[in-house]
């Protein structure tokens, strides 16, 4: 279990992290998410001793990260994948890793096996390609068998097949009871591999919750009906004051519960072929929550 | 410490470049060494000839050994591998004493393995030119000259630690040396009387190699000790700079 207090780090006035608290259970996937330049990486980087905080402390299964005799055994971490020599092999990076930490050599066949660069263990990183290099970097994370796991941006460079991969890997690491905190930009992959999530806006915690909660409390909800009465019962909605917004075939209602239309329907004698409602996805939630944090602004026309 | 140690040993020889910055440290000396025993003049031949041509490679063996220092520090820092390193070791102290330990080893045995093979193949060549000998003899400036090869070693790897650039360090190791202490040497010797050539840090290390010590007050091994002074200062601040900064 991972245990954040009160975590802030400062870069001269700059206030990367904020009194950030928050914790990551055993045996589910906690997603953490913020926008860029939100503090997560820093965050991650402070937890494990990378960067100082000015206060506040991270504690795993209760003790300091610098207090851990052999931390690989501990805490498995991913923070950048491009973190290995071009020049060295991928066993021999795994190789001073395991020596630093006491680990077997067995170990380095096992997970390399593991993340399917076995048949190029004695190649070069440099040689790598990025999905390759996540490989590595998740057999590092691997190497100590650790009990709790960090990971920022781990799908980054990999394929639809490598995505799908590490997503069914996380799960599996979660299932076997370990502690999983990954950072993600890929909103829709958060939504399939993350059970809890702790969301970050400006290095300050907006929201520690499960998805569900999360995305049911924050995402947009409508009502979309379809009927052969369309209109009669969209003029007798406006004139309600409902917001609706109709095409051809169906119609959008925002802002109201799916049972008063229903009821509404039935009272004009409008027959309904659907009336369901829909609910916004993990992006929606998240993009409502953290508007007024984001940093960097862009726009979508390219031309005046 | 073991571990760190046997960690940063598989770190150094499993790159391609410190592989063949250590052939080149190796390599250089050697040649010099052997191609002018191979042609000098037999009748300036003496007994000494041989291991004062060892002494005379000894500053661009050891400034080589130097740049390997500069480079197993450095090289994390370019490859982003630090990160890895202090999160595999948390203590910082004992990620900086590990590297020094193995670069104290490291760099005397590469000198130790340069005098004797040096030695040893230049006594075969002066013996195949029927020079009468012995010719290989142990001096006690041979000896300086391994401890000179531990002591650029590690001052390398502070000075990469300061600088975490393997460019800036590598020309600051050099130029220290070469330019630096040239022209403040020569400068303040025209103001003042003293002979202050000896104050300069490598200008006095380099000293201790010599066959014939410069008349300067300093005995070998405080010319010797002077620049393991200069090192251990560098050093100090080099680790505490590491364990203050962000990685």
């Amino acid at each position: 279990m991972i245990v954040v207090e009160g975590l802030t780090k400062k870069y001269g006035s700059t206030v990367a992290v904020d009194d950030l608290s928050f914790s990551v259970q055993p045996g589910v996937v906690t997603g953490f998410l913020g926008p860029n330049g939100s503090g997560k990486s820093t965050t991650m980087r402070c937890m494990i001793g990378l960067d100082r905080m000015q206060s506040g402390r991270a504690l795993f299964d209760g003790k300091n990260y610098a207090d851990l005799k052999q931390p690989l055994r501990e805490v498995g971490t991913l923070l950048d994948a491009g973190n290995a020599h071009a020049g060295r092999s991928a066993r021999n990076h795994l190789r001073w890793m395991a020596v630093s930490n006491g680990l077997s050599p067995k170990r380095i066949d096992e997970v390399l096996a593991i993340v399917g660069l076995q048949d190029v263990a004695r190649k070069r990183v440099g040689e790598f390609s990025l999905g390759m290099k996540q490989r590595l970097g998740l057999a590092s994370v691997l190497l100590g068998d650790p009990r709790v796991v960090i990971l920022d941006e781990p799908a980054n460079g990999l394929d639809p097949e490598g995505i799908r991969w590490i997503r069914e890997m996380l799960k599996h690491l979660a299932s076997e009871g370990r502690a999983v905190l990954v950072s993600s930009h890929l909103l829709s992959e958060m939504a399939l591999i993350a059970d809890e999530l702790v969301v970050i806006g400006k290095g300050r915690l907006i929201e520690q919750c499960t998805v569900d909660q999360f995305i049911s409390r924050h995402a947009r909800k409508w009502v979309v009906v379809r009927s052969p009465q369309l209109g009669t019962l969209v003029d007798v909605a406006r004139a309600k004051g409902m917001q609706v917004a109709t095409n051809d075939t169906t119609a959008e209602f925002h802002g109201v519960a799916s049972e008063i239309i229903g009821e509404l329907a039935a009272a004009n004698g409008v027959v309904l072929h659907e009336l369901s409602t829909q609910t916004g996805s993990l992006e929606d939630a998240f993009l409502e929550v953290t508007a007024s944090s984001v940093e960097y602004h862009g726009r979508t026309e390219v031309s005046s | 410490m073991i571990a760190v140690v046997r960690s940063e040993w598989i770190k150094l020889r499993s790159v391609r470049s410190n592989v063949s910055t250590a052939i080149v440290a190796v390599a250089i000396p050697l040649l010099i060494t052997l191609l002018s025993v191979a042609f000098m003049g037999e009748t300036s031949i003496d007994d000494s000839t041989l291991s004062d041509f060892v002494l005379g490679t000894g500053s661009i063996a050891v400034l080589l050994i130097g740049v390997i220092g500069v480079l197993c520090i450095t090289q994390e820092y370019s490859q982003g591998t630090i990160r890895l390193t202090l999160a595999a070791t948390p203590g910082r102290t004992k990620v900086y004493a590990g590297k020094a330990l193995l670069m104290v080893i490291f760099g005397a045995a590469l000198t130790g393995f340069i005098i004797l093979v040096s030695l040893v193949v230049g006594s075969l060549i002066l013996e195949s030119r029927d020079v009468p000998g012995p010719h290989a003899s142990m001096s006690a400036g041979l000896l300086a000259m391994v401890l000179m090869g531990a002591l650029v070693a590690l001052l390398g790897m502070a000075i990469g630690t300061l600088t975490r650039n393997p460019p800036s360090a590598i020309t600051t190791l050099v130029l220290w040396p070469l330019l630096v202490e040239g022209i403040v040497g020569g400068l303040l010797s025209i103001a003042v009387d003293d002979d202050v050539r000896r104050w300069m840090p490598f200008q006095s290390g380099f000293n201790s190699m010599f066959p014939e010590l410069p008349d300067n007050g300093f005995t070998r091994w405080e010319s010797l000790g002077y620049f393991a002074a200069w090192v251990l200062v560098v050093t100090v601040l080099a680790e505490r700079r590491l364990k203050r900064r962000d990685a």
